[in-house]
């Protein structure tokens, strides 16, 4: 298709600037000059994957390379789909405008469950076969990373090559290895083999199971002396490792448009429900300095008025104060704004309150997950109800009015006096701010309760746990509505329906790939989506391949129980899950990584939080 | 660029701004931006060769020349600065706009009927009018200049807060009321005008 009819075409469309490319920043190099060709495929939305910072690091990544040139690719919305299914138009890369098809590698990055069906469907626009078995060549290679890669079954049919953990290093040792074997003329098989010995790589064609008579796993083996288990990797020195000095700067509007600072990876905190609290340790920091230059570049690179802090628990960094001091010289000068996501309640001082009212107001947002003591004890949500109406009353104090609160609906003991707990805790703050003798005068409070469902994952305490079915996730939301008398409480809360399957991927295995691919026929995508989300169709594709959602999402599991996960080793042990798992049942807390060691296995990496002095 | 809106062009303009480093104006608001305006919209698909932009630069020991300089070396290649230079008149003084329309055929027959049909004494279109009724309308005495170059049509339409009339309506005319198949276009803005047609400044 020329470039002309194809523009024609992105103008009979919604947003043209998700397809069109050229944005200030985007690569473009000479195809004839390069070695490796890399398909980076976001599978969502354009908004969206331009707003991920992973992807944001190994395109500068891969592109600071002479001999690979990475390009973008997103999910196309419905209206595009359409035109591109009509006119024959095969899925291409954003730079180039090629189809994927005639890449060396098409990657996808793995953020949520709920794009798995996108991931299907942007095989098939780039006319390849779906199924890994069904793809003879060696190249293009179809690899994924991203955090849902620790359970990476449901898409073993379809994934040639899985990443295990932060990809900066592996994905290249990876793309080397492949430069060598793609001179040398050697099959798609004997590469795989190769590659399986790189750690962190996973092929899961080299992997066997067998399942017991109740559909549990018997056994699960390796071929062609592949590892038992795949390593998860991580990058030991943050300071050094290749942090993008600018961003693709989009011309449409995006979900984050801003420029996005990491400051360290891991998190101290272990709450209980949380994947990424396990499988990103140990905790890592960068230093304030490496932060403040790379900070002040992609600034001048991009012309972005914003930059927001990135991590899992913002005010655990251990040189905040410092590093604070340090970015507001020169972005108050500059006018460009700070944003400070991801704080905890604990410890939310008023100095650091101070430093955000440098820069811009807007809401406040806090996370106690649970309404009563008792259960934020069992989730390991060490935060007590004094500390979040200090918060809140600090906060009052400071000139805010609305504060958001976020939490979760159908954690393991839960019982309604719990949820109760969330609407007394509501009111609370409301009488909180209407106790202040110097509140600001005609300003009414606003409290936001939103309230999601628990998806208990693996790599956590609750992998072990069943999710609270369908129904009774709608009896709780509707008994916690009718808890709320006030009208200063705005309650918000989703459909279970996603959530549900949801917890049926996260910690399923690889027989899903045949519901996966069913679903996908039947026309299911963009899952995480209200407006295309159909449960009716998924309940179809499980029934077609004789397959019971409720033996993933709602079923106990014994701690002896094989999981589907278990080859894979994200340096946090399962004898660690299950001593946390029986101190949540008596509702007993574990102190955070700097409090003191909980023994939970990640020390094996040497590195970070670990080895810091208590 | 021909992608870009109008409002995604101005948040655009806003990060080249900052980008030179150029002390501008800001608004003093709630939430403070650079000052931009552009004198007139471009819709969405459109290229031009005339676009207009206000800002107020805070520091008169700025050349315009150093303005210029400075802009240009934070644009990409198919932004081109042409000239910096203080306001003439108002924007209320725009009239008319020129635009070139280049038909994707070498067909010169359905070219001498696109002639045609533009050249006749009376063009009905129905427009949406800002309350959302169709409106009907007579296009045809408002072409102030239309000409011919092959596969190209040069047409001068009224443009601006008084009276704006879209080429593509033109087009769109066209395609219903005669029974010619669809022929893609490329269509780029060449000018801005006043009530004079002179080039407005």
């Amino acid at each position: 298709m020329d470039n002309k009819r194809l523009e024609q075409l992105f103008l009979s469309v919604q947003k043209p600037g998700r397809y069109s490319g050229g944005e200030i920043n985007s690569v473009v190099k000479d195809k004839s000059k390069v070695d490796v060709r890399f398909a980076f495929c976001f599978p969502d939305t354009y908004e969206i994957g331009m707003s991920h910072l992973g992807m944001k690091i190994l395109y500068s990544q891969f592109n600071a390379r002479e001999d690979i040139w990475c390009e973008r690719v997103f999910a196309p919305w419905i209206d595009f789909e359409k035109v591109m299914r009509e006119n024959n138009i095969p899925l291409f890369a954003l730079e180039s405008r090629d189809p994927i098809s005639e890449f060396d590698f098409i990657g996808f990055t793995l953020q949520y469950e709920m794009s798995y069906s996108n991931v299907l469907n942007m095989l098939d626009l780039a006319g390849l076969p779906l199924k890994s078995k069904d793809r003879k060549d060696l190249s293009p290679l179809v690899v994924a990373g991203g955090p849902c890669v620790c359970n990476p079954e449901p898409l073993a049919d379809f994934v040639d090559i899985f990443f295990f953990g932060e990809g900066e290093e592996v994905d290249l040792e990876l793309i080397d290895l492949y430069k060598e074997y793609k001179k040398k003329g050697a099959s798609k098989k004997e590469f795989l083999i190769a590659a399986a010995r790189i750690e962190g790589v996973y092929v899961p064609s080299l992997y066997h199971t067998d399942y017991n008579d109740d559909g549990t796993i018997k056994s699960f083996y390796p071929v062609e002396n592949a590892p038992k288990t795949v390593k998860k990797r991580i990058i030991s020195d943050l300071d050094s490792v290749h942090y993008p000095d600018r961003f693709v700067v989009p011309y449409i509007e995006i979900v984050h448009d801003r420029a996005v600072q990491e400051i360290f990876r891991g998190c101290i905190r272990g709450c209980r429900f949380c994947q990424a609290g396990y499988i990103y340790r140990p905790v890592r920091e960068k230093s304030p300095e490496v932060i403040n230059s790379q900070a002040k570049a992609i600034c001048e690179n991009t012309g972005y008025d914003e930059i927001s802090i990135s991590s899992l628990s913002t005010s655990d960094y251990t040189k905040l104060e410092p590093m604070l001091c340090d970015m507001l010289c020169w972005t108050e000068d500059k006018q460009i704004s700070l944003a400070l996501p991801s704080l905890r309640i604990d410890n939310f001082s008023e100095e650091l309150l101070e430093k955000i009212n440098h820069v811009r107001k807007s809401g406040l947002t806090f996370a106690p997950e649970a309404g009563t003591q008792r259960l934020r004890d069992v989730i390991n949500k060490n935060v007590t109800e004094e500390e979040i109406l200090r918060t809140c009353r600090t906060a009052f104090e400071g000139g805010y009015t609305a504060v958001k609160l976020y939490f979760m609906l159908g954690l393991p003991t839960e019982t309604d006096e719990d949820l109760k707990g969330i609407a007394d805790l509501g009111q609370k703050i409301v009488d909180e701010y209407y106790s202040m003798p110097n509140k600001p005068k005609g300003k009414a409070v606003s409290v936001s309760i939103s309230v999601s469902t628990f998806v208990p994952k693996p790599f956590t305490p609750f992998e072990f746990e069943p999710q609270v079915c369908i129904e009774e996730i709608r009896r709780k939301q509707e008994y916690l509505k009718s808890c709320i008398k006030t009208r200063k409480i705005n309650f918000s809360y989703h459909d279970s329906s996603t959530s549900f399957l949801e917890a049926v991927f996260a910690k399923g295995d690889r027989r899903l790939g045949a519901v996966l691919e069913e679903a996908f026929k039947l026309g299911c995508r963009f899952d995480g989506w209200d407006e295309c989300f159909q449960l009716d169709k998924w309940l179809e594709a499980f029934k077609k391949c004789n397959i019971d959602p409720a033996f993933y999402a709602n079923r106990e599991r014994s701690y002896e129980e094989i999981n589907p996960w278990e080859h894979m080793d994200c340096g946090v042990t399962k004898d660690f899950f299950v001593s946390e798992n029986k101190k949540a049942k008596s509702a007993v807390t574990t102190p955070n990584c700097r409090e003191k060691c909980a023994g939970c296995g990640a020390t094996c990496y040497k590195k970070g939080v670990c080895f810091e002095k208590r | 660029m021909k992608f870009v809106s109008h409002l995604d062009m101005n948040r655009f303009m806003l990060r080249i701004i900052r980008k030179s480093s150029i002390p501008v104006w800001y608004t003093e608001g709630f939430n403070p931006h650079p000052y931009i305006t552009f004198a007139l919209p471009l819709s969405l698909g459109f290229e031009s060769e005339y676009e207009i932009m206000d800002f107020r630069v805070t520091d008169d020991s700025f050349s315009l020349d150093e303005i210029k300089e400075r802009l240009s070396s934070v644009c990409p290649e198919y932004i081109e600065i042409f000239k910096v230079a203080e306001p003439e008149k108002k924007t209320g003084k725009i009239a008319f706009a020129k635009y070139k329309i280049e038909f994707d055929t070498e067909n010169s027959l359905f070219i001498n009927k696109i002639e045609a049909f533009a050249k006749k004494e009376s063009i009905i279109i129905s427009k949406k009018t800002k309350k959302g009724k169709l409106k009907e309308m007579d296009i045809a005495p408002k072409i102030k200049e239309i000409s011919f170059e092959h596969n190209k049509m040069f047409i001068t339409l009224p443009a601006g807060g008084e009276d704006n009339i879209n080429p593509t309506l033109l087009l769109d005319a066209f395609y219903e009321q005669t029974d010619n198949d669809y022929v893609c276009a490329d269509i780029t803005r060449l000018s801005i005008l006043d009530g004079e047609m002179n080039e407005f400044k």
